[in-house]
């Protein structure tokens, strides 16, 4: 078989040293990330972003990887114990797990999140590594029309999919495409939008964006709400749960896993919403529904392996297509471009390397995440009396040095300042910053598959109807766009993600 | 009329870039459909977030109430205070000879001044002065070296929290700038000055 010519190859990348060295490395700072309340995947990895540029692009993105599944694992770890959700995808686990911790089942619940996530988390790894050169081979076929769609559909998903208006979130779409085309036109080589800052020609710094709206906004926002640490409940007591625990355990992981991986790759998916699809998912179907409220380990199972599935599966639209899912993947396509490397169908067999080295390592991650978290697990927990104010100058002084790194120009300090004030109106305005990101990234793709087409089809604009594909694409966009005017659904939506954070 | 404040201001932000955006892309030749110029894909893009910008404001003035709290004065008047101030600071650095007009320093300059103005208010201290501390970095970092910069920015922003005390400020001082030696300096090897140079 193939797939096992493959995935021994990519063992083999995975378990060198250096890659060894870094997958702990980013399962660390992923686990800490996720047990600490206030600071998220998304503003870690553009933080240390400019710290991987040094390293090979293999070696990057493993450890870049790390710290997203990493944060799933440490996230259930505060959910449980302190009721706070350390992850946004941990908000469900604090409804079930927090009570199971009053119950004094603490212990079994941190259990079950770990081995539940590893469970899903090795499905997942098998399922990207079978799905990945299958999509490729599709992907391939793909004209620039049907890109263009695509990418349509991806930045329409992600905005319906996104908390609180449709309408705004797709308005931060566009306003981030707009964002995009500020820099050197690839075709004739105009400047456009660059008020003659040589700077700018490169386009808007991608790092300071991001850096900016998430890591910059974040710290300021936290510090604008006073602290609230409930204290830990009781002791962790026993980590093994009860063969009854079990029991009831396992159906909800396989369910969880399911819903994850499906979840993951889909455009907008990701780790939230996959974890709080699986705890609905689990109060209508599982066994233990009539328990939920008091403490059911269906709720914490499910939504826990449901969210490490999808933090892998989102792998699966950026690997085979070069198109990211969420704002987590919108970095990794960041950290790709910086490295020289053009993500989409052609990166299976272009870099055979990456593509196998990320999945292996995704499963050895899985490995060393579950030694980390279970008999560690007292660490991370003393990790938690680190007081923020502590924290938030580490946060904004390693921000500062990664982003001056990029280039050695304080210009883009100052950058990351403005967006760093932009980033908190927005959140202020209820302006999401995720689509955003997304729709910055997916920008000046879409414009070059755009004028591609139109060439190709010499400036009918039919022609993304005509194809089957991107007809496909598009009417999907606009079955997702059309459900949402629908006002039950939207309440329906809106009280989901309340709920879930 | 139940008007949604959030909105309502969102509407206007984005139909201020929008407009502004069309604004700047009368510079760029559109084109054709078939051969798209620079200025084709802009010129789309501005004018679906014009369209987006009306709908949220339609939409604004029915979905509300969602007030946001009203700006005190004080709030008010060191917010224009500091927006006048920095830009002032900004173009009287960029006349200045030396350093202080050199590069991006008028910008810094410029953040930096209009900042700690609007900080003086203390309900806008976490978001201005995060911003000055982080701005100040930028400032130092060049001409006085990175443990200069990390201490002056942590100090600066330790007073954007009331909790801390001089004691823990100092740790975390000296507790940064050992962690960053090792990180960025020895590790990484960063091209960055790290003493001031005299």
């Amino acid at each position: 078989m193939d797939l096992f010519a493959n995935l021994a190859h990519g063992f083999s990348v995975a378990l060198t040293f250096n890659n060894l060295l870094f997958c702990l490395i980013g399962c660390l700072i992923g686990t800490a990330i996720g047990v600490l309340p206030g600071i998220g995947p998304v503003a870690t990895i553009s933080l240390l972003l400019p710290i991987t540029f040094g390293q090979p692009a293999t070696t990057a993105i493993i450890m870049l990887a790390g710290i997203y599944y990493g944060a799933q694992y440490g996230g259930s770890t505060t959910a449980i114990l302190l009721n706070l959700p350390g992850e946004v995808s941990s908000v469900v686990t604090t409804l079930e797990g927090y009570k199971m911790a009053r119950r004094g089942r603490a212990g079994a619940a941190l259990t079950v999140a770990a081995l539940g996530s590893f469970f899903a988390g090795t499905v997942a790894t098998v399922v990207v590594a079978a799905s990945g050169p299958l999509l490729t081979q599709v992907a391939l076929s793909f004209g620039p029309a049907d890109y263009f769609s695509l990418m349509f559909l991806g930045l329409v998903i992600s905005a319906v999919l996104a908390q609180g208006s449709v309408v705004k979130s797709i308005g931060m779409v566009v306003l981030g495409v707009s964002m995009g085309m500020v820099g050197t036109d690839v075709q004739t080589g105009q400047q456009r939008f660059t008020f003659g800052i040589p700077e700018l020609s490169d386009g808007v710094g991608f790092v300071s964006m991001a850096m900016g709206m998430f890591g910059i906004a974040e710290i300021i926002l936290n510090l604008e709400r006073p602290e609230a640490r409930s204290v830990m409940s009781g002791k962790v007591g026993s980590l093994m749960m009860t063969r009854e625990e079990f029991r009831r355990a396992v159906p909800s992981v396989l369910r969880g896993t399911l819903v994850g991986t499906f979840l993951g790759i889909l455009p907008g998916g990701g780790a939230a919403l996959s974890s709080f699809g699986s705890y609905m998912m689990e109060r209508k179907v599982s066994k233990g529904r009539h328990e939920f409220g008091t403490g059911a380990i269906e709720g914490v199972a499910g939504p826990e392996s449901a969210n490490n599935a999808a933090s892998q599966t989102s792998f699966i639209p950026l690997l085979t297509l070069g198109i990211p899912a969420n704002a987590v993947m919108a970095l990794m396509v960041g950290a790709l471009i910086i490295q020289g490397i053009q993500p989409g169908p052609r990166m299976v067999e272009a870099q055979p390397d990456l593509f196998w080295g990320l999945i292996a390592s995704m499963w050895v991650g899985n490995l060393m995440l579950l030694v980390i978290n279970l008999p560690m697990i007292g660490m991370w927990v003393k990790l938690l009396s680190v007081p923020y104010r502590f924290m938030y100058p580490s946060i904004m002084i390693f921000c500062a040095i990664g982003v001056y790194s990029l280039q050695n120009n304080v210009f883009d300090v100052y950058q990351t300042v403005v967006f760093g004030i932009f980033g908190y109106l927005c959140s202020k305005l209820r302006l999401e910053a995720a689509p955003m990101l997304i729709g910055f990234v997916l920008g000046p793709m879409m414009e070059e598959h755009l004028r591609r087409a139109m060439l190709l089809s010499r400036g009918d604009p039919m022609v993304f109807v005509e194809r089957p594909i991107s007809a496909t694409m598009l009417a999907i966009a606009a079955i997702a766009l059309g459900a949402m005017l629908m006002p039950n659904l939207r309440k329906g939506k809106d009280a989901a993600l309340q709920e879930g954070g | 009329m139940k008007i949604n404040t959030k909105d309502l201001i969102s509407a206007a932000l984005l139909i201020g870039f929008a407009v502004v955006g069309l604004w700047l892309n009368m510079d760029h030749t559109l084109g054709t459909a078939r051969r798209m110029g620079p200025g084709y894909m802009p010129m789309l893009a501005f004018w679906i977030l014009l369209g987006l910008g009306a709908i949220v404001l339609l939409l604004s003035l029915f979905n509300g109430p969602d007030p946001i709290p009203m700006w005190t004065g004080p709030e008010i008047g060191f917010l224009l205070a500091g927006a006048v101030g920095g830009t002032a600071a900004g173009l009287v650095a960029a006349g200045m000879p030396g350093w202080v007009g050199a590069g991006w320093n008028p910008l810094g300059i410029g953040l930096f001044v209009g900042c700690m103005i609007v900080s003086v208010v203390k309900s806008w201290r976490p978001l201005f002065l995060i911003s000055a501390a982080f701005t100040l970095f930028g400032l130092l970092l060049e001409p006085l070296g990175l443990m200069v910069a990390i201490a002056t920015s942590v100090v600066l922003s330790a007073f954007a929290d009331e909790t801390h005390k001089p004691v823990g400020v100092l740790g975390l001082v000296a507790f940064l700038c050992a962690l960053c030696w090792a990180v960025f300096i020895y590790e990484l090897d960063i091209r960055v000055p790290v003493w001031p140079v005299f």
